[in-house]
């Protein structure tokens, strides 16, 4: 089989329908950028949820003469109640790590945290902040067990799950992706019909050239590669488009808008970005090839 | 080796009714009839264009009721077509529209370059290689495709009416283009109205009408006549 021949043949076939190979390669690449984001996104959500179920997930400050709460009448914890608490926590069977952080360890930890905005840090004396005991659970959405059972012990202030403040902003993104995937289901749709469209003009407005090559004995192989190759060539140009778009967006969306401003997270990094390439290029070229395929067998006769 | 024999005790629809026709290889043979009379049918059964709807055709010892479709484009290959209305393409050069046929069946270009000018020489176009085909005379769109059947050396020439939109005179060219191609041992089957012609030639004429064989002499003449 001769590729100049057939590589010629595309490249005409792409020509002669100018606007609409173009319309296809628009809706193709935006349907794969599309579905590249939302893969992301569940990429973030999935990242955002191994960073802190990978930290500490709940904090039981203990009580601390700064605190006038619940049960804890600004006294400080008495050695007995927070060996008891210890005990308790070592025994409770979801509890898969402990970590105590004194009222020092509190203090570095804070400032630490806050190191870039020295007001905060100035106004708060190492006297201010509770000791703590920091638990890893082994199941991250057991926190109830923990809380009815710590809340009420003497000496505890609050059981405060880390997560939950969390919890919206994972489902904002979960729901942004999963509106990302819809629409790139219906864009998908458009892009997988107008290809199965341009083949069918192609095919329409070659069929003098197939007649022939029909009739001269051409080998049916060699009759459909052109238009399928058209199709999978569209699909790969809107793949790379695709993920052209979605680097852009790594780029400015969060690399520069963002990861700077919201510091509380790990996210996606380039190599998460350039992972899901392959998948965009194996959905645009499997989808373009097959609907090219259908168009082929319905509209050119062989 | 290739004995070529058409049996067609065909079809319930009387487009071609009950059709027993053995033609031999090296033949030439004139299929006339009036129109409706199954030339066509005739032509395109040969090519597997059309399968009956009951009996065998065979070509060159091959059933074609058995062949396998991937083997219609082998088959095709040892068959050159011309019809009425040349079916050139109109934005390629006439060297371009006879090398698309070997192409287009993954011949290489050293090939080509060197089989395209001898077919071109033979239809006595050499000269014209270059030239679109509007700017050519009917006769001479004729001869274009007459090479591009031929290009690749055929078995057998299937001609569909291909004087039909020619003069008499270009007609003449045509034929004597033909029975030179039947020289060279290619077999040739030609559907027909042009009375001349068939006189002139005095080779095997078979007469189809209404479907069936009215009709099968050698060296017969177009008319209903001896």
């Amino acid at each position: 089989m001769r590729a100049q021949f057939v590589l010629s043949e595309i490249f005409i076939g792409l020509r002669r329908n100018l606007t609409m190979t173009i319309a296809l390669v628009i809706t193709t690449a935006l349907s794969l950028a599309l579905v590249g984001s939302a893969m992301l996104m569940r990429k973030q959500v999935s990242e955002m949820k191994d960073f802190w179920y990978g930290k500490i997930e709940v904090t039981i400050f203990l009580c601390d003469p700064v605190s006038d709460t619940g049960q804890c009448h600004k006294t400080a914890v008495s050695q007995d109640q927070q060996s008891a608490i210890q005990t308790a926590l070592y025994a409770n069977p979801v509890v898969q790590k402990v970590y105590y952080e004194s009222k020092a360890d509190a203090y570095k930890h804070f400032k630490d945290l806050f190191k870039d905005s020295p007001d905060l840090t100035k106004n708060v004396s190492p006297d201010a902040l509770p000791p703590s005991y920091r638990v890893k659970l082994k199941d991250p959405k057991k926190f109830d067990v923990i809380q009815s059972e710590f809340q009420d012990m003497p000496g505890v202030d609050a059981v405060t799950d880390v997560s939950k403040g969390l919890k919206p902003v994972f489902s904002l993104f979960n729901g942004i992706g999963t509106s990302a995937f819809v629409v790139a289901g219906f864009v998908v749709v458009a892009s997988v019909l107008l290809i199965f469209n341009a083949i069918r003009v192609a095919a329409f407005s070659r069929r003098r050239e197939t007649g022939i090559m029909r009739l001269v004995g051409a080998s049916n192989l060699y009759i459909r590669l052109p238009f399928l190759l058209e199709g999978a060539l569209a699909g790969v140009i809107g793949a790379a488009i695709a993920a052209g778009l979605v680097s852009i967006g790594k780029a400015y969306l969060v690399d520069q808008v963002l990861a700077p401003n919201l510091k509380f997270a790990r996210w996606v990094s380039w190599a998460d970005v350039i992972h899901i390439f392959p998948v965009l290029f194996l959905i645009g070229i499997v989808l373009s090839t097959l609907s090219s395929f259908f168009a082929i067998q319905r509209h050119l006769r062989v | 080796m290739e004995r070529v024999v058409k049996n067609y005790p065909t079809s319930t629809r009387p487009a071609l009714d009950d059709v027993d026709v053995d033609i031999d290889k090296g033949e030439f043979v004139f299929l006339v009839g009036s129109s409706g009379s199954g030339k066509s049918t005739f032509l395109r059964l040969i090519l597997k264009e059309e399968v009956p709807s009951a009996g065998r055709v065979h070509v060159a010892g091959k059933d074609l009721s058995t062949l396998s479709s991937w083997k219609v484009p082998a088959l095709r290959r040892s068959i050159g077509c011309v019809f009425q209305d040349f079916r050139l393409l109109p934005n390629k050069t006439v060297f371009q529209n006879v090398a698309f046929a070997l192409e287009v069946i993954g011949k290489p270009q050293g090939t080509i370059d060197k089989v395209v000018p001898e077919v071109l020489d033979l239809v006595g176009l050499d000269g014209k290689a270059q030239r679109m085909p509007d700017e050519l005379s009917g006769g001479e769109q004729q001869r274009v495709a007459v090479a591009r059947a031929f290009v690749n050396r055929p078995m057998i020439l299937i001609a569909d009416e291909p004087t039909g939109n020619l003069d008499p005179q270009t007609s003449v060219g045509i034929m004597k283009l033909l029975d030179r191609i039947n020289r060279t041992g290619t077999t040739v089957v030609m559907a027909t109205h042009d009375s001349a012609i068939v006189d002139s030639m005095r080779r095997r004429v078979v007469e189809l009408s209404q479907g069936k064989v009215v009709r099968d002499q050698s060296r017969g003449v177009y008319g209903y006549g001896a």
